[in-house]
């Protein structure tokens, strides 16, 4: 029975399973499809434990979003343990990590986040040459569209008019923006 | 002459065919200046200076009725004649601004108005608020009645910086919360993610190297 568990596409899938489902928001990816798909041979009262040892382990990684000496450490603790894992189910582990971190990391940082956010950015330079209040302008006009919502919420659109004096202030602004996480970013 | 009635001296302008110059009231005469015209040479000049005040604030895109009602009480002015003096002032000056003050100069204007049969005193006044330290600001008031989006009057920002989440016990990921507020009045609030941010700031860097450009082809095509 234990070979069973052992398996390494097997513990792969589960791994994928278990992080659509805690990370990426599936609902549909239950322990009976992964029982089924995966471990049709192993019954359900010893599958159960194993699937709640497996989320357990994927869900401290990616809250401490460990880095790969930190998840060395932890997988070499939890072999150790008694009723732990093994090396080989570790080394499954370690590489699905490595390969999985970033977006899994991402998903987790746009969970906590649900005020309205900035999604996208278009923009158009307009070239202005008369109008009825003045014969002659000339100047460029930038027409900016910023798309922003909430997450699981249709966009909102809001379109602005900037002329060169306020596009130059705005992009000063922004690069005291950056400055200051720059410096955030060297002292952390 | 008298059948043209008020019209008249703009009309003969044209024909005169001693300067040559383009009016800057356009080829066809406007009737309210005109009326005006003959109007302002029974008006004295201190009656003339609230009407302009009045007229520029009216350019500003201020509620003037009350300001014009009160002048006409005072000055003893029937309400016909008001409405011709306020309208014809009114066109003069929003002509004359719409000019830059390359192509319509101080001389060809006051040449103009005079032609008009405008009083000299007044003619300076008129003159004195198209050339004078007022133009920049009739100039930036023109300049956003041409926009008819709104622009940002107001802008803030915060470094936020998530220590611990529901989902990461460990998370220490900036983000960007800005505020705008519009001129028209409007205010909003979001967040920037970092990508996102990064994203932005490329776009506006971008923009203002596209209007530069465009500033300098326009520059050319003028000069060519």
């Amino acid at each position: 029975m234990a070979g069973e568990l052992e398996g390494a596409k097997s513990l792969s899938g589960l791994l994928s399973g278990l992080a659509q489902s805690a990370f990426h928001g599936h609902a549909g990816i239950t322990e009976e499809l992964l029982h089924g798909q995966l471990y049709p041979e192993v019954p359900p009262e010893e599958f159960r434990p194993f699937l709640a040892k497996m989320r357990g382990i994927l869900k401290s990684i990616a809250s401490a979003d460990m880095d790969f000496n930190q998840l060395e450490a932890f997988l070499t603790a939890q072999t150790k343990k008694q009723g732990g894992i093994t090396c080989d189910q570790a080394a499954v582990i370690s590489k699905f990590w490595k390969s999985h971190k970033t977006r899994i990391r991402e998903s987790l940082l746009n969970q906590s986040r649900w005020d309205n956010g900035l999604r996208g950015l278009s923009w158009r330079v307009d070239g202005k040459s008369q109008s009825r209040h003045s014969a002659q302008i000339d100047t460029p006009v930038a027409i900016v569209e910023l798309e922003f919502g909430k997450s699981g919420q249709e966009s909102e659109f809001l379109c602005l008019e900037f002329d060169e004096v306020k596009v130059k202030q705005t992009l000063k602004r922004l690069s005291e923006v950056e400055e200051s996480i720059n410096s955030l970013m060297q002292a952390a | 002459m008298s059948a043209l009635g008020a019209a008249a001296p703009y009309l003969h302008h044209p024909a005169d065919g001693h300067s040559g110059r383009v009016s800057f009231l356009g080829a066809q005469p406007w009737p309210q200046v005109a009326a005006v015209a003959q109007l302002l040479r029974d008006l004295d000049r201190s009656t003339f200076r609230k009407l302009l005040k009045l007229v520029v604030g009216a350019l500003h895109g201020r509620d003037c009725r009350e300001a014009a009602q009160q002048l006409g009480a005072s000055a003893n002015l029937s309400e016909e004649r008001l409405a011709v003096l306020l309208a014809g002032t009114h066109t003069l000056l929003q002509q004359a601004l719409r000019r830059p003050p390359a192509s319509l100069k101080p001389e060809a204007f006051q040449d103009e108005l005079q032609e008009l049969g405008i009083p000299q005193d007044l003619i300076g006044d008129l003159a004195s608020l198209v050339f004078g330290s007022q133009r920049p600001l009739l100039d930036s008031v023109a300049q956003q009645q041409a926009s008819w989006l709104p622009h940002m009057s107001y802008f803030r920002w915060r470094v936020d910086v998530a220590i611990s989440t529901s989902t990461q016990s460990r998370s220490l990921q900036p983000s960007v919360l800005m505020q705008l507020k519009l001129s028209d009045g409007s205010a909003h609030r979001f967040e920037v993610p970092m990508a996102k941010f990064q994203e932005l700031r490329y776009s506006v860097a971008l923009v203002l190297k596209e209007m530069a450009e465009l500033e300098k082809r326009c520059e050319r095509k003028l000069q060519d």
